[in-house]
C-alpha cells in the first residue's frame, strides 16, 4: 500500500467513531475532535488498526473562562506517517479523566505532569503522586487563575539589602528603584 | 527532595538497601537523582526523582511576547539548544503564516547539525568517563569547543544562541565563516580514528557497554523511545525524514541503525550519525553560496504582535530523539500555551527505571549516558 493512499482510509476509519469531527490541518497533520467517552475507542481504533503506537504527548490546555480542561492527545504513526491531534473537552471541576496507561506506557508520565501541573485526575494511571514540585504545597500552578508573580509578592519578603557601595549609588540617585509597591497595585 | 523531609521507611529485615543516586553524582547527566533500592550490588527497583532543574518555562512563556520566548527556549536543554529554537520558531511561523526564506532554511539546517555534532561529541565525553576513561571526556568536550567556536562567530553566543527568531534568522553568515566550518569539520573527522581506537572499539569500553541497557524495538515502541536509542534497537525512524521540515528533504543523508539495543549499539549510532551530521554540514557549505535571498521575512513589530488564534504541533529531531512543540494561540500578543515535549521526558523516567531494574549499581551511568538523557527536558 502507498503512503499517498493511506491518509483517505485513515479517515475513512476515523468515521467509525460515533460524532467525531475531522479536520485535515496539513499533509501530515490531523485534526480530531471528539467527546471524552468516546476518546479510548479513538485510541484504540488507532492504534489496533492505523499503526498508532507511539503516543507523542499528551496535552493539556486550561480554557480557565468555559471552565473546562482540554487533553490532547498527539498519536504517530510510522506506517501512515499522520499525525493525529484528538481533542476532547473536560468540565474543569471535578477534574477527572480516565488514564490510557493500558494502550499506552508514555501516557503514566504525561498523566503524572498533567496531574501535578494542572491537577486533573487521571483515574488508573499508575503513579499520580508528586514528580517535579516535591516541595510544593501551593494550587497547581499551570492553571490559568494561577498567577506566578503574586504568589511571590505574597510568600516572599523583600530582603532590605543595603551594602556600603549601594548605598554610596543611591546617593547619586542610582540603585535599586524598583520597589514591590511600584511593580504590583 | 530535601533531606530534612526524608522519612526512612521501615523495613523488615533484608539484605535490601535503598541508595540516593543523584542529585550530585558524577554518573548523573545534569541535575537529576534515582531512588535505588539495592540487594548488595543488584538494583531491584529505581524510581526516577526529578525537579531539580524545573524552573517553570511552559508558564513562563505564557507571560512573554511572542519575540521574548526565543531568549527562554534555548535553556530547557543545555547541551542541545538549536533545536529549541528552531522548533519554537517553526511554530509560531506556523501559527502567523510566515514563510521563512530559503537561505534562512539552510542556514538552520547548517546551524541544527553543528549542534548535533556538538551534542554527540558532548555524549561520548559523559558516556566514556562512566567507564573510567576521563582521557575521551577531554577530548570530547574540547573538540565540541571547537563547534561553539563557530556558534560564538555566528551568533556572538557559545551555549545559547538566539539566533533563530520567527520569520529567519538573525544575521547572516560571516565573510569566510563557511571555509572555517570546513575546516573545523575536517579536523573532526581526522579525530574519529583516535576516538574509535581510544573508545568505540577499545575493549574496557564494549565490554562495559554490550548488553547492558539492552531493550528490543517491542520494548522500544511501547514505551515510547525516539531518536539514535531507538535505531539502535533496528527501527529507521527519523523526524527529518519521515516528517521533514526546513530543506531536509532536499539533503542525502543516512538513517544509521543498528540492531542489539544495548548501550553499545546505542553509542554506535551516534557514532555514525556524526559521521552523517557532517556530510549534511559539507551539503550545506557547498549549497549556500548559491542560494541568495534574504535571511528572514518581514515579521510585524514584534512588540505588538498578535497572532491569529490556532493551535499548531511541530516536531524536530534532536540529538536526543523527537523533540515537539505544541503551541496554542488565541490571537493574543503572547502564547495561550506552550507544552514541550522533551524526548528525554520518556528516555530519563520510565525507560530508564525500566532499563536500570536488574542491572548492577556500576551500570546505572553507563544506562543513563547511553540513553542521552537530558533532565532540563524532563523538568522543562
Amino acid at each position: 500500500m502507498s503512503r499517498q493512499s493511506l491518509a483517505p482510509q485513515l479517515e475513512f476509519l476515523l468515521q467509525e467513531i460515533e460524532g467525531i469531527r475531522i479536520h485535515r490541518k496539513g499533509p501530515r497533520r490531523v485534526r480530531v475532535d471528539l467527546a471524552a467517552e468516546t476518546l479510548p475507542a479513538l485510541l484504540e481504533l488507532l492504534k489496533g488498526r492505523a499503526g498508532y503506537v507511539h503516543l507523542s504527548a499528551i496535552t493539556c490546555v486550561d480554557w480557565m473562562e468555559q471552565e473546562e480542561f482540554e487533553l490532547v492527545y498527539h498519536l504517530w504513526s510510522y506506517e501512515t506517517r499522520v499525525l493525529v491531534m484528538a481533542h476532547i473537552r473536560l468540565p474543569r471541576d471535578p477534574g477527572v479523566y480516565l488514564s490510557v496507561y493500558d494502550l499506552f506506557k508514555p501516557a503514566a508520565f504525561f498523566e503524572r505532569d498533567i496531574h501535578e501541573m494542572f491537577g486533573l485526575y487521571f483515574e488508573g494511571s499508575p503513579d499520580m503522586g508528586k514528580f517535579i514540585l516535591t516541595e510544593w504545597e501551593g494550587p497547581p500552578p499551570m492553571r490559568k487563575d494561577f498567577d506566578g508573580e503574586a504568589w511571590v509578592m505574597n510568600h516572599f519578603n523583600w530582603q532590605a539589602y543595603h551594602p556600603d557601595w549601594l548605598k554610596e549609588i543611591e546617593a547619586q540617585g542610582g540603585g535599586i528603584t524598583t520597589r514591590p509597591e511600584d511593580v504590583r497595585r | 527532595m530535601r533531606p530534612e523531609n526524608y522519612e526512612a521507611v521501615n523495613h523488615p529485615p533484608s539484605n535490601e538497601f535503598e541508595l540516593f543516586f543523584g542529585p550530585n553524582h558524577p554518573g548523573i547527566e545534569g541535575n537529576y537523582a534515582l531512588k535505588v533500592k539495592l540487594n548488595g550490588d543488584q538494583v531491584v527497583s529505581a524510581r526516577a526523582d526529578g525537579g531539580y532543574l524545573h524552573r517553570g518555562f511552559e508558564k513562563l512563556m505564557e507571560g512573554r511576547l511572542w519575540i521574548q520566548n526565543i531568549a527562554l527556549v534555548p535553556r530547557i536543554c543545555v547541551p542541545d539548544p538549536v533545536p529549541m529554537e528552531v522548533c519554537y520558531s517553526l511554530a509560531v511561523e506556523e501559527l502567523g503564516g510566515i514563510t521563512v526564506p530559503e537561505r534562512a532554511q539552510w542556514i538552520r539546517v547548517l546551524q541544527l547539525e553543528l549542534s548535533r555534532i556538538a551534542a554527540h561529541l558532548f555524549t561520548f565525553g559523559g558516556h566514556a568517563a562512566t567507564t573510567g576513561m576521563y582521557s575521551n571526556m577531554y577530548w570530547g568536550v574540547a573538540d565540541r569547543d571547537q563547534i561553539l567556536d563557530l556558534f560564538e562567530e555566528l551568533s556572538g553566543g557559545r551555549v545559547y544562541h538566539i539566533y533563530n527568531i520567527p520569520g529567519g534568522v538573525r544575521r547572516d553568515i560571516p565573510t569566510g565563516y563557511l571555509e572555517r566550518v570546513t575546516r573545523t569539520l575536517d579536523y573532526i573527522e581526522s579525530r574519529l580514528p583516535d576516538y574509535d581506537n581510544l573508545f568505540f572499539t577499545n575493549q574496557v569500553f564494549v565490554q562495559r557497554a554490550r548488553g547492558i541497557g539492552a531493550m528490543s524495538q517491542e520494548q522500544a515502541l511501547e514505551w515510547g523511545v525516539t531518536g539514535p536509542n531507538l535505531r539502535a534497537t533496528g527501527l529507521a525512524f527519523d523526524v527529518r525524514r519521515d516528517d521533514p521540515y526546513l530543506v531536509y528533504d532536499q539533503l542525502e543523508f543516512d538513517i544509521p541503525i543498528e540492531q542489539a539495543g544495548d548501550a553499545w549499539a546505542r553509542t554506535l549510532v551516534r557514532r555514525q550519525e556524526l559521521v552523517q551530521s557532517i556530510r549534511i554540514v559539507r551539503q550545506v557549505v557547498e549549497r549556500l553560496p548559491h542560494v541568495g535571498g534574504p535571511i528572514r521575512a518581514l515579521i510585524p513589530n514584534p512588540l505588538a504582535w498578535n497572532l491569529p488564534a490556532g493551535e499548531v504541533y511541530t516536531r524536530v529531531e534532536s540529538s536526543k530523539g523527537e523533540l515537539a512543540y505544541y503551541v496554542v494561540s488565541t490571537g493574543g500578543d503572547k502564547p495561550y500555551r506552550v507544552h514541550v515535549r522533551g524526548p528525554s521526558a520518556m528516555h530519563a523516567v520510565q525507560v530508564l527505571e525500566n532499563l536500570t531494574a536488574h542491572a548492577r549499581l556500576e551500570d546505572i551511568a553507563q544506562i543513563m549516558f547511553s540513553l542521552d538523557a537530558c533532565p532540563p527536558e524532563v523538568d522543562r
